[in-house]
């Protein structure tokens, strides 16, 4: 009495697999695949001699070890934090742990723009105090302001592995076996933790080296050069075309480089895996016992020193009536800010939270999208894919999609907007496949036993668990989108000036005061688009193990 | 009736790794059969391919007499008509144990109001009513296992699938749901597979045992048989407490053996094909303290209502029972005897090896 069987794998799933594909490939593989041919099209003599134009050798030495310094201090300074709010018992943990992450909240030019209002000639310290920080223009101002930024992604790493890998237990084991706390630390903790700490280096190193908002603040001034910043000068008069030449070439070597890079860390370390794991820590870590005090101290004046002070001298220049008045009450005025929402400027905050809004939206999209479909067999190439395309510089990228798409899109939004995608998909697809990975199969088969068809059970069970992590994306590539300066500044053309574009462009030409409430509000408003993902969480409750 | 669950030849492979190789299952109306075997021996996925979460390589399904699965396909999971309770309760974090159990209904088309009564009244019937409002994270683990329960029994199908579903419940919590469970099916009238590692549990619960290794079924047949009767070694060891002694038959037989050993004899229950050395099953029930055959006590367990003692002999190491608390310490002599054997043999009985 057997019936015929009617019943196929869903069409569905097939499409939208290679339809996320002909996206990923038309978003990054053809603009690359141009940047490359670009760059070596006439032959590798040209390319060569390109590379070895004045002051091309300096850029790059500049660049690698601007890279390799901030890379090493970013990431002694992470580790050093996520011990002590980790491991140690110490008072107002939770808001230590906020304070650590603060330069997160501001784009890396605004922080580059803070410290010059802070420390720099003219600025906070120097109008109380008469005192500056030596080399802030230069090249360690460059390294120790991309260090402070980077800290904290190598303390959200540092941190989330001592609490995933290193359980306390492993080391209450050693202890109890005999060894004392250095000899624990030596043979158990830091093998545990290598895997945390090589992921957290790399990622600072491809952060520091694809850094242009520093640099252009605080390094162009002075004359020192990174690669990016070489782009962005070398675009600008790329009439030339030794110049245009010279800007394909440095692209394509950075591209080089960081590719490299992540691509040796994912294979030894599992970089997808060592990034995405930013998990809550375990309460039990820290046994009740004297308060450490002095650990927590040095940290709060670490934080009020890189964080604090630099972010209260950009809200004070930019309430200051104008340049070179104290900032006391008696010289306080909200002009500023007015002036900053006027016309063409306020139209450049309009474009940057569209931008940013559409390019948040499609990469939820997108990469939900990608991860539904990517489980099991696809898993870990896209994974890698997305590190992969993470990585690829900012300056690099601006460049590739000009040379793709410029002859159709050329000073457009659109032309932004293509490189906004191409660049945060990845942020999108880590986000939310990882948290699809971490909801147990059997949740979705026990709705389908329960007689959900696939559709039904994707939207009663596994949209709503994974709410709070789209949220996060949403919010996540908000905050990148709303903060891009490096792809903006080379693709905006007359009328697709983004706000970040407008605070470089304005600050070159000296205007200290509405520039700071600019970046004030570039600041406020990220503040503003993250109370959402916030309640989302509260209400969401626990995520799912 | 017609047969609740037929399988026939089913192989199931991942990546060319067959974990189910050409089983055959054949489960009667109203019969709850438990699947007894070590870890990795297929339970889980023999449950999976009833349910239709994955596919076959080989071999067909059929449920009430309806081809549900073959090579080519297979009917839905939604449409088998199947009540699953996971191993982990698998129960969704953002839904309230009500809407949990409502949730089979609202499938099948009831409106909210009518699935919410019906599902509380399950959820009474569990007696955890009062906690209709709480989310999983807010269970017990018995208390999540009840909701599981109470959601498989919500779409009253012709088939449960019970896969492990007391494995990480605290002892005395898994008698509890074990009888809860039992009660509930047989109140449904709907047959069950019952998966589990747990041999007690497995003679406890089911009318037939089959035994499964390496994705086949090596033995199956009522609880007794398989306790009295194993197919091999392997699954001697599988079905509950096991002591293999080394002894030389007298006289063989096919109710009645007489067992020599260190020159006196024994007669006992059980069966032999031919005189000689055999190895011999026995339970920790089969033999007894006294008697005429010598031996010493190294362990002794105090269990409560009976004593376990291990005692060296001749023959092997052989594991007694006796109600009580203990009547000989370790290294004491004492004289046992045995009532029952079974002849086992350490060559795995069918197919492939453990």
């Amino acid at each position: 009495m057997a019936e015929p069987i009617a019943w196929r794998r869903p069409r569905w799933a097939t499409i939208g697999l290679w339809f996320a594909a002909i996206l990923l490939v038309l978003l990054v593989v053809v603009p690359l695949f141009e940047l490359f041919r670009g760059a070596i099209g006439e032959g590798w003599a040209s390319a060569g001699q390109a590379f070895r134009a004045a002051g091309t050798a300096t850029v790059v030495a500049n660049t690698l070890w601007t890279g390799a310094v901030a890379t090493v201090l970013a990431v002694v300074a992470g580790t050093a934090a996520a011990f002590v709010t980790e491991r140690a018992h110490i008072p107002a943990r939770n808001w230590l742990r906020w304070g650590l992450l603060l330069p997160l909240v501001t784009p890396p030019f605004v922080s580059a723009l803070s410290w010059a209002q802070a420390y720099g000639p003219g600025g906070l310290t120097d109008d109380l105090a008469g005192w500056t920080v030596p080399g802030l223009f230069g090249g360690p101002g460059v390294v120790g302001v991309i260090a402070v930024n980077a800290a904290p992604l190598a303390y959200l790493i540092l941190a989330a592995g001592l609490a995933t890998r290193v359980a306390p237990d492993l080391e209450r084991a050693a202890r109890a076996a005999g060894s004392n706390g250095w000899e624990t630390f030596r043979l158990v903790t830091l093998p545990l933790l290598r895997p945390a700490l090589l992921g957290a280096a790399a990622l600072v190193f491809v952060v520091s080296v694809n850094s242009f908002g520093i640099p252009a603040v605080l390094g162009s001034p002075a004359g020192f050069g990174t690669m990016t910043t070489r782009i962005y000068q070398d675009l600008a008069r790329s009439a030339a075309p030794a110049a245009f030449t010279r800007v394909l070439v440095l692209a394509a070597a950075l591209v080089v480089v960081t590719i490299t890079v992540v691509a040796v860390a994912d294979r030894r370390f599992g970089l997808a895996r060592v990034v995405v794991r930013t998990g809550g820590t375990t309460g039990s870590a820290t046994p009740p016992g004297r308060r450490a005090w002095l650990p927590a101290l040095a940290l709060w004046v670490y934080v009020t020193i890189t964080a604090l002070i630099p972010l209260l001298a950009l809200v004070l220049s930019s309430l200051t009536r104008a340049v070179g008045l104290s900032p006391i009450p008696a010289n306080w005025t909200l002009a500023n800010f007015g002036e900053a929402l006027r016309g063409s400027y306020g139209a450049a905050l309009g474009r940057s939270v569209s931008l940013a809004v559409v390019a948040a939206t499609l990469v939820v999209l997108l990469g939900g999208l990608a991860a539904s479909l990517s489980r099991r067999r696809f898993g870990r190439p896209i994974g890698t894919a997305a590190i992969l395309t993470f990585a690829v510089p900012g300056s690099a990228l601006a460049v590739a999609v000009l040379l793709a798409y410029g002859p159709w899109l050329r000073d457009t939004l659109m032309i932004i907007l293509v490189a906004y995608l191409a660049k945060f998909w990845a942020l999108g697809h880590r986000s939310i496949a990882g948290s699809a990975d971490a909801i147990p199969p059997d949740l979705y088969r026990a709705a389908r036993s329960g007689g959900a068809g696939p559709l039904t059970a994707l939207r009663t069970v596994i949209v709503p668990l994974l709410r709070p992590a789209i949220a996060a994306a949403w919010a996540i590539v908000f905050l990148f989108g709303f903060h891009e300066l490096t792809m903006s500044t080379l693709l905006y053309g007359p009328g697709s000036e983004t706000l970040a574009v407008v605070i470089l462009n304005l600050r070159q030409l000296g205007d200290v005061t509405v520039t700071s409430a600019m970046a004030v509000m570039l600041t406020a408003l990220v503040v503003v688009a993250f109370a959402p993902v916030w309640l989302v969480r509260r209400i969401a409750g626990r995520v799912p193990r | 009736m017609t047969v609740p669950l037929e399988c026939r030849g089913v192989t199931v492979a991942y990546d060319a790794d067959p974990v189910l190789s050409s089983l055959d299952l054949v489960v009667e109306p109203e019969e709850v059969v438990a699947v007894l075997g070590p870890s990795g021996s297929g339970k889980t996925t023999l449950l999976y391919a009833v349910a239709g979460f994955v596919d076959l390589s080989a071999g067909d399904i059929s449920m009430g007499g309806r081809t549900v699965a073959t090579v080519e396909g297979g009917q839905p999971p939604e449409l088998r008509d199947v009540g699953f309770v996971f191993q982990h309760y698998a129960l969704w974090p953002h839904l309230d144990a009500l809407a949990t159990v409502a949730y089979p209904l609202r499938r099948r088309g009831l409106d909210p109001s009518a699935a919410g009564e019906q599902a509380r009244d399950l959820l009474d019937r569990m007696g955890i009513a009062h906690l209709a409002h709480r989310k999983p994270a807010e269970l017990s683990g018995g208390q999540q296992q009840r909701v599981g329960l109470a959601r498989a029994l919500a779409g009253r199908p012709s088939l449960y699938l019970f896969d492990e579903p007391t494995a990480h419940l605290d002892t005395y919590l898994r008698v509890a749901l074990q009888e809860q469970l039992a009660e509930q099916r047989r109140a449904s009238g709907a047959a069950a597979v019952y998966a589990t590692h747990d041999s007690g549990e497995a003679l406890a619960i089911a009318d037939r045992i089959a035994l499964l290794r390496g994705g086949s079924v090596v033995q199956i047949g009522s609880p007794q048989d398989v306790y009295n009767r194993p197919a091999d070694l392997w699954a001697a060891q599988l079905t509950g407490p096991a002591s293999v002694i080394e002894v030389e038959v007298a006289r063989a037989g096919r109710k009645e053996v007489v067992i020599r050993c260190e020159g006196r004899t024994v007669k006992a229950e059980g069966a032999a094909a031919a005189p000689g050395w055999a190895s011999m099953l026995v339970r920790p029930d089969w033999a007894e303290l006294g008697g005429n055959l010598p031996g010493r006590v190294m362990q002794v367990w105090y269990r409560g209502p009976h004593t376990d003692y291990r005692l060296e002999t001749a023959a092997g190491l052989v594991e007694i029972r006796r109600d009580g608390a203990p009547i000989a310490g370790p290294g004491e002599r004492i004289n046992w005897t045995l009532r029952r054997v079974w002849q086992v043999s350490d060559r795995p009985a069918g197919g492939a090896g453990p």
